[in-house]
């Protein structure tokens, strides 16, 4: 601890503004974003049985990802304040039809964990 | 006088980050097959390559032995060109799950829109991508008749994502200083926030080329350009860390030269070997993490990294930047090391005499 305030003192005195960040000559930025992982279950409401093929994004973003055979999805994504995540019906009755459903992120962690039921069409 | 008072310090702060050399950004060379033959390469990379990629678990292993590591490590996915592997996403996440980040450095032939989208879903963080001039000098450099538009496709799908941490790099030539002023435009339209510069190193495949190399008026005017647009806000330019660039140190890059291969930067290799960047002369590794546990490694050799004063040979032996610069970038350091490869000061020293 006490040698962690030493150097950023010894550093402060250089009066170099991005001491503790640096990129390697052939490497990339650093990453100090802020971001989350989302995961969770999709679910027939009527049948609770886990639902494939639905496509999970966040609205705005084209970041996404389809359930599997467990209704499972899981991405990492920015960090941001009412995040609206949507549950899309995209392969028409391959695995069922269900109504669309959009669900607002209020609480926003590192790790997420939702549990969604889908109604049927 | 201010000047000096900020040197001494930045002395003192290398001594103190090199006595506690934390690890806070380890390249993993997964691969060395490529899909580009590319003049410049210096780790001579081909379609098909003698060694095998290396399998996660085994990175992993090698990860795992890491007892405690610093906030941000950034573990660096490079080869050859990484997304040749299929398996980058898996090993992403298992990064991500062991609460370090991963970044990636790709020359932007395979980055695609689905490409593009599994590896944020994964947790990727940081992005490099290579555009080394128009598209005539960029192909011709890529040894390629179409990398320039995948590379534009690339550029504009990663300048899209307000998450990843991403830059474009060129490495400079001959034939593509003269491009420089639309290269930052064509960048500045694509999005583009940050754009980093190179000089080519005589190792590799480019060693024996000398189309590749700058003059010394000509380092000095790409010196220029970047300091000219240092204070742009439209897009962040700057020289590499390669190396010490004497008179120009601190209006090129946000910090004075600090070459922390060895002292903050590490490598697992793709023959397991450790060391730190990986053009950096193989003969300096330190271990191999088939053999050694990685992170004893790290802690307890890397003498000729965190000790540079062999390095006082040759040319640097009477220099009188020496202090300052401590034999250059690591990087410049091959062969019977008897003297260094590069002398960017000595590039700048030159034109400044006349």
């Amino acid at each position: 601890m006490k040698r962690n305030w030493m150097r950023r003192i010894i550093g402060g005195l250089s009066f170099t503004s991005a001491l503790f960040v640096f990129q390697a000559c052939y490497g990339t930025p650093q990453d100090f974003g802020l971001d989350m992982l989302i995961e969770g279950q999709v679910k027939s409401k009527t049948s609770e049985l886990p639902i494939k093929g639905i496509k999970v994004s966040v609205a705005d973003n084209m970041q996404y990802d389809l359930t599997n055979e467990n209704g499972r999805f899981s991405f990492y994504t920015e960090m941001l304040e009412n995040m609206k995540i949507r549950f899309e019906d995209v392969d028409s009755v391959q695995n069922g039809l269900f109504i669309n459903k959009d669900t607002v992120l209020t609480v926003l962690n590192e790790k997420v964990f939702l549990d969604i039921t889908l109604e049927e069409k | 006088m201010l000047s000096a008072i900020k040197k001494r310090a930045f002395r003192k702060f290398k001594e103190s980050e090199t006595k506690l050399h934390l690890l806070n950004y380890l390249f993993w060379e997964c691969t060395t097959r490529c899909n580009l033959n590319c003049l410049h390469c210096g780790s001579d990379c081909l379609k098909e390559s003698s060694f095998p990629d290396m399998p996660i678990k085994d990175f992993l292993l090698a990860l795992d032995t890491i007892e405690k590591f610093s906030e941000n490590l950034t573990v660096v996915l490079t080869g050859g060109e990484p997304l040749m592997r299929k398996d980058i996403e898996i090993c992403g996440r298992e990064i991500r799950k062991r609460g370090m980040r991963w970044s990636l450095v790709s020359n932007g032939h395979l980055y695609n829109k689905e490409r593009h989208i599994s590896l944020l879903n994964s947790g990727l963080g940081a992005l490099t991508i290579s555009m080394d001039g128009l598209e005539e000098s960029h192909n011709w450099l890529r040894n390629s008749d179409n990398n320039f538009k995948k590379v534009e496709n690339a550029i504009s799908l990663a300048a899209s994502s307000s998450r990843l941490n991403f830059d474009v790099v060129t490495c400079v030539n001959k034939r593509n200083i003269n491009e420089l002023p639309q290269i930052r435009d064509f960048l500045i339209q694509k999005g583009v926030s940050a754009w980093r510069l190179f000089t080519i190193v005589p190792i590799g495949r480019a060693k024996n080329n000398p189309d590749l190399f700058l003059s010394d008026t000509q380092f000095v005017e790409l010196l220029n350009f970047i300091s000219d647009f240092r204070n742009d806000k439209v897009i962040d330019v700057k020289f590499s860390c390669e190396g010490f660039v004497g008179k120009y140190e601190f209006k090129v890059r946000d910090s004075y030269f600090f070459c922390r291969a060895g002292i903050n930067i590490g490598s697992i290799l793709i023959d397991g070997s450790i060391s730190a960047c990986p053009n950096i002369d193989r003969t300096f590794s330190q271990g191999n993490i088939y053999r050694d546990d990685f992170y004893n490694i790290w802690q307890t050799k890397f003498e000729s990294f965190r000790d540079r004063s062999w390095t006082k040979t040759g040319k640097c032996a009477d220099c009188n930047e020496y202090k300052d610069c401590q034999g250059n970038g690591f990087h410049n350091w091959h062969g019977d090391k008897k003297n260094v490869l590069v002398c960017h000061n000595e590039q700048i020293e030159k034109v400044m005499k006349f």
